[in-house]
């Protein structure tokens, strides 16, 4: 594994350094930064010539000062890190790392929720082949596929932010749109269910009636006005989620481990009711701390009960201690909504910026207001990957569930369940996690055009801005970080796939 | 004409094929001692007498059809047959004649859209009737199958021994050490060297002849009544596929399992199973003792068949069946044979002739003609060459 | 003997072979109806039913945007331009009426400017049609370079191996290291007054990456298959193997990856126009309309949806062809056991 690491970076770097040539190259002769300062009629503006002259080593030939660009930035290997100016004098890493940190915020949250939803999605839109399901979700795909980013983000920021702000200060849900949202649930449960006629007009039947009476509960409690996560519906979702955890790891052919879940949930209900006031103000710190405890409480009773079925009975515990720490932090969320909805002008969801100017407030309030910031870009970036981790995860079963294996696998009399978790998903994760790992090298670039349209000042739009005018410094700070992130991740897709299949061995 | 018989490698010692598994000896080894051909046939005479009289598996008039693009692909046309305890049945034909799918059926891993229809009962018990999940409790725990390819029949990414844990945790509340020590003693069984280790192996790690053992072990884990073995050996070389054929035999014994062998190998039937089926374009042909088909087939087919195969001994010509199989979407009108069949006649055009009893109660032919191969001193003679008829 | 004699001779010898072992089967009529890979391939494309649908609408929308205000040159059958401002009419609101009169609309009509127009009182439609002209050009011209190039490169790096291929595939990483995005804006940024031609076939020369990669696994794996080596054992010189054996194997695979980097294309420049390093004014494309009048939705919203609509047409309809083809060339993937 070591000689194969040492020479896969030995090449890489070898790789970006080419790269950093060609892109130097490129961008120093795309235009003269100071072009628009000779055209100004600024009075200082020969000063400021000079001093851009200066911060950019303008009066160097290309070559010469990609060599010197080059010396400052190896400098980055023994800890002396030195990318240069931009074009206002500021150093470049300065504004980097802000830049970087932002991104962070965006890409990480928006690509874990694209890549959940869009493998499990193409997961049963592979199983359900041929399906009207499967004709939608496909259709689905491309559309988003084919939809370009500021378009979407521009209707986004009139119907979801706008309307939606507006209808929030006075909620109330129209009977058609009960029906249309109960129809629609209906549909994509008959879908997922799969299975005969009868089976799928049940499950049709009781998600759409489902949706329906919870949706009529909000229209009639004003739920919207004042939104919140009740004792009773805390139990209700606490249950649901112990029930699912448990069908995702274990079925239910014995009843231990659905048991264990179910006493993990009954702990998260007791905490609903006895952390309220520890949760009043929170830090950061102390959440996260729960969140851990939570998870290790469940592991501790998953471990105690499961029995024969220890290993499933933990996964199963720690993923319903996980959903009900979040439904707690959910209720709290919501709890304060109406506060925070006061202080910002009923502007929840935000269509620009990262975070309300000069806004102050607790915990609950500041998370919120993050997450309304982070709400539409994140969409933004969700539509458009999860089409692409759909169709991969869509075609990789597929072609895995063709295999003999599979074959074998049923034969063995395994449930389908285990048939298509085990021996199917855990093949089809090989090509999916490469495709991952070189998706997220690719994302720390940041979204351009997402950042741009949204006034998200993350690595995209520094990147705009400094090609703009052109500034070589800060462009190519940019591409360090980019290219690097890009050649890692390569390498880190490398590496997992060796992990993954036993068959490959690294050297 | 000659069939070759499956000899056993007794050129091998006995103790260092087995490996060590045959040192520790459960008296399951000692019944089969790797033979020469004298004590092969005793061994034979003992399993045939000792087939029991009750039926495991019963298959009545089983049809399979799969609709495609083209039409509806009629793959199995009315298969009936029926496998007592410890039998060999083996079931021989060309790709495309059914016999694979009609296995399938059985197992009930045919994919969604297949159409079935007809009767396959497990003891008495209808399969076809049962809901999945008895379905899939019987899959594996009572009938096991063996597949062709062990390349592929092994998931790659889990080790041997969860591959086979995993069989029997899903059929049996144990632990999982406990389904590993079974998983150990199972590869012990089929002769694999050093079990303990070789759990932990990877199939990939294995030779072709180690996997096609893991699969045996896979498939008597759960020590079934039936397994279906889907040309065990067909992806062997030579001298490996002997051995997993001895191999199976053993096993079979050791579990007193019945088996229905798939193949297209001739040799292979000769030297295992009981009774032979024979199908074509869908359709079983011809069924009977193994040594009746073999010695006076009833069906141009099989005598076809028997023409085909090269011998050691003799250095006359092969007989070779010309043209191809029907296409199972649109089948010639009659016996589905008859554009190859040297024999046919007009009503072999027109007519297409049952399975009925031919010259003994227990030997089944589909044949308007079968008198006539019947009468015939060497029945492959009717499928001379060109070359040889110009002679 | 050339080759194709002896593979003419060969043939003839198989044929003869065959008719004394068949026998008359054909004659039987046992409808096996021999079909070649071509004919396969085509059939199983017309049957993809979304496939056909995307190419007849991505056809009629080529047609309308080219015949419709002209071409180089070539005058249309519309009478507006998309150049010469106008007096702007009812703020410019589209006459397009579609919605029937017994359903309590105006009846279908067409109006002056079906699609409204700008605030310089230019016909939208006429301007959305030439958006449309230049982001299609653009998108085909990449796909054609970008196809060249990929095929070229993977092919002599998958072929010649050694230090031809670690040479090509590090030059590979390198562009791929780049993100596309990146370059193709350095690039844009510096060609994009050159007019679109330049700048689709910049573009073209920055996206030929992923088509290299898969061209050379191609080339790796057939250059072993056993009608490469019988090419080589009878004397074929490289460049012969290259595009008269391995090369038409590949057409599926080549096929396919060149629809989805049409379609990736006219994204990339819609983006690129959307940022500025695009097409520039006075010229137009899809992506700069959409751009330029992002801030007029809420006032004016067809300034914005005209040109949307026509991109997610297009790039829908490509997306569909793709993978209409993919399935036609690779019917592997179409049915799942059980």
């Amino acid at each position: 594994m070591a000689p194969f690491i040492i020479r896969r970076l030995f090449i890489s770097f070898f790789v970006l350094l080419g790269a950093t040539f060609i892109v130097y190259v490129l961008v120093a002769s795309a235009g003269d930064p100071r072009n628009a300062l000779l055209e100004s009629t600024d009075p200082g503006k020969a000063n400021k010539i000079a001093a851009m002259t200066r911060n950019l080593s303008l009066d160097v030939p290309i070559i010469p000062r990609y060599f010197a660009w080059l010396g400052g930035a190896l400098g980055c290997l023994i800890g002396k890190c030195d990318l240069g100016n931009t074009a206002s004098g500021a150093p470049v890493s300065g504004g980097l790392a802000v830049a970087m940190g932002s991104t962070l915020r965006l890409v990480v949250f928006a690509l874990v929720i694209a890549i959940v939803v869009g493998v499990s999605i193409g997961m049963i839109t592979a199983l359900r082949q041929y399906s009207g399901l499967d004709y939608s979700v496909t259709f689905l795909a491309f559309l988003f596929f084919s939809l370009p980013v500021f378009w979407i983000a521009v209707l986004m920021k009139q119907f979801l932010a706008i309307k939606f702000n507006d209808w929030l200060k006075a909620p109330s849900i129209p009977p058609w749109v009960i029906v249309v949202t109960a129809v629609v649930a209906g549909l994509i449960a008959a879908g997922v269910v799969g299975g005969d006629r009868r089976r799928r007009l049940a499950a049709f039947g009781g998600a759409s009636v489902a949706v329906a009476l919870l949706m009529i509960y909000f229209a009639v409690t004003d739920w919207f006005a004042e939104p919140r996560i009740g004792p009773v519906a805390m139990i209700a979702m606490s249950a649901i989620t112990a029930v699912a955890a448990t069908a995702l790891f274990a079925g239910f052919r014995s009843r231990i481990v659905l048991y264990a879940t179910l006493v993990t949930a009954v702990v998260g209900v007791i905490c609903y009711f006895a952390l309220d006031s520890i949760l009043a103000d929170p830090t950061t710190l102390l959440v996260v701390g729960l969140l851990v405890l939570a998870l290790i409480v469940g592991a501790g009773i998953g471990a105690a009960m499961g029995g024969l079925y220890r290993s499933q009975a933990v996964k199963a515990c720690m993923l319903t201690a996980f959903g009900c720490g979040g439904l707690i932090f959910a209720s709290q969320l919501l709890a304060a909504l109406p506060a925070y909805s006061a202080k910002v002008n009923g502007v929840v969801v935000a269509t620009i910026g990262a975070t309300t100017p000069n806004f102050s407030g607790n915990f609950w309030e500041t998370t919120l207001d993050q997450l309304g910031h982070l709400l539409l870009p994140t969409i933004a970036i969700v539509l458009i990957s999860i089409a692409a981790y759909t169709r991969y995860t869509r075609s990789s079963m597929l072609e895995v569930m063709n295999a003999d294996y599979i074959r074998t696998a049923r034969a063995k009399g395994l449930t389908e369940r285990t048939v298509v978790v085990r021996h199917g998903f855990r093949n089809a994760l090989i090509p999916i996690t490469t495709i991952v790992a070189l998706d997220v090298g690719g994302l720390i670039g940041g979204a351009i055009i997402t950042e741009t349209v949204f006034g998200w000042s993350g690595m995209g739009k520094y990147f705009n801005d400094a090609l703009k005018i052109p500034d070589p410094n800060a462009v190519m700070g940019f591409f360090l970080v980019t290219g690097t992130a890009i050649v890692l991740f390569n390498m880190i897709a490398d590496i997992t796939y060796g992990f993954l299949d036993p068959r490959i061995r690294l050297s | 004409m000659t069939v070759p018989p499956t000899t056993p490698p007794d050129d091998v010692p006995g103790g260092s094929v087995y490996g060590p598994a045959a040192e520790e000896a459960t008296e399951l080894f000692q019944i089969y001692e790797p033979p020469d051909g004298a004590e092969l046939a005793a061994a034979r005479g003992k399993s045939i007498s000792s087939v029991g009289s009750v039926e495991v598996l019963k298959v009545e008039d089983l049809t399979v059809g799969f609709p495609t693009e083209d039409g509806l692909v009629r793959a199995v046309r009315g298969v009936s047959y029926s496998l007592h305890e410890r039998e060999v049945l083996g079931i021989v034909g060309e790709s495309g004649s059914g016999k694979s799918v009609s296995s399938m059926a059985v197992m009930g891993l045919l994919p969604k859209g297949a159409r079935i229809t007809g009767d396959i009962s497990f003891r008495g018990t209808n399969i076809l009737s049962m809901s999945k999940q008895e379905q899939r409790s019987l899959r594996g725990r009572k009938i096991a199958m063996i597949f062709q390819d062990p390349m592929t029949a092994m998931n790659p990414v889990y080790t041997v021994g969860f591959q086979l844990a995993e069989a029997v945790l899903s059929h049996e509340v144990m632990s999982k050490k406990a389904a590993m020590a079974r998983a150990e003693e199972m590869l012990n069984l089929v002769g694999i060297p050093q079990p303990k280790e070789r759990l932990n192996s990877y199939p990939h790690e294995f030779s072709g002849g180690m996997r096609q053992r893991a699969m045996i072990a896979m498939a008597v884990i759960n020590n079934p009544d039936v397994i279906i073995a889907d040309e065990p050996t067909t992806a062997l070389d030579v001298t490996v596929q002997a051995q997993i054929l001895e191999k199976l035999i053993e096993v079979k014994d050791a579990f007193n399992a019945a088996i229905v062998l798939i193949t297209h190998d001739l040799g292979v039937v000769a030297g295992m199973a009981h009774r032979t089926l024979v199908m074509y374009a869908g359709r079983p042909v011809e069924l009977g003792k193994t040594e009746d088909v073999f010695y006076s087939p009833r069906m141009p087919y099989t005598a076809g068949l028997l023409g085909s195969i090269p011998s050691a001994g003799e250095t006359g010509r092969l007989r070779p069946i010309t043209g191809a199989p029907p296409s199972l979407i649109n089948l010639p009108d009659g016996c589905p044979f008859s554009p190859r069949c040297p024999l046919a006649t007009d009503i072999c055009r027109t007519v297409e002739p049952e399975l009925a009893p031919t010259d003994a109660p227990d030997h089944l032919g589909a044949c308007h003609h079968w008198d006539r191969l019947a009468a015939a001193p060497d029945p492959t003679a009717f499928f001379r060459t060109e070359s040889e008829a110009r002679r | 003997m050339s080759t194709e004699e002896k593979a003419a001779a060969a043939a003839s010898a198989a044929n003869g072979n065959g008719n004394g072992n068949g026998n008359g089967t054909a004659a039987q009529g046992l409808s096996i109806v021999a079909r070649t890979q071509g004919q396969l391939v085509r059939r199983r494309f017309f049957r993809h039913r979304g496939a056909m649908i995307s190419l007849t609408i991505l056809v009629l929308v080529i047609l309308l945007a080219y015949t419709s205000i002209g071409f180089a040159g070539i005058p249309g059958w519309w009478i507006w331009n998309y150049y010469t401002p106008g007096k702007v009419v009812n703020r410019g609101a589209p006459t397009l009426s579609l919605w029937p009169t017994f359903l309590g609309g105006d009846g279908f009509a067409i109006g002056e400017h079906p699609f409204g127009q700008d605030d310089l009182g230019r016909d939208y439609f006429a301007l959305t049609m030439r958006g449309a002209q230049i982001s299609i050009l653009i998108a085909f011209v990449v796909g054609i370079v970008g196809t060249l190039i990929g095929v070229i490169i993977g092919a002599l790096a998958g072929y010649y191996r050694g230090w031809v291929e670690s040479g090509l595939m590090r030059f590979t990483d390198v562009m791929i290291t780049i993100p596309i995005l990146v370059i193709a804006a350095v690039l844009g940024q510096k060609f994009g007054g050159a007019g679109p031609l330049v700048l689709a076939i910049v573009i073209g020369l920055v996206l030929w990456t992923g088509l290299a990669r898969l061209i050379r696994g191609e080339f790796l794996s057939l250059r072993e298959k056993e009608f490469v080596e019988a090419a080589r054992a009878l004397g074929a010189k490289p460049t012969r193997i290259i595009f008269r054996h391995i090369l038409p194997n590949t057409v599926g695979v080549i096929t396919v990856a060149a629809t989805l980097l049409i379609a990736n294309a006219i994204l990339l420049e819609t983006a690129l126009s959307f940022l500025g390093f695009g097409v520039r004014a006075p010229d137009t494309s899809l992506g700069l309309l959409v751009s330029t009048y992002q801030n007029a939705f809420a006032t004016r919203p067809w300034l914005f949806w005209w040109p949307g609509l026509f991109i997610i047409t297009i790039a829908l309809t490509v997306n569909f062809i793709g993978d209409g083809l993919r399935d036609a060339f690779d019917p592997r993937q179409n049915r799942v056991r059980a």
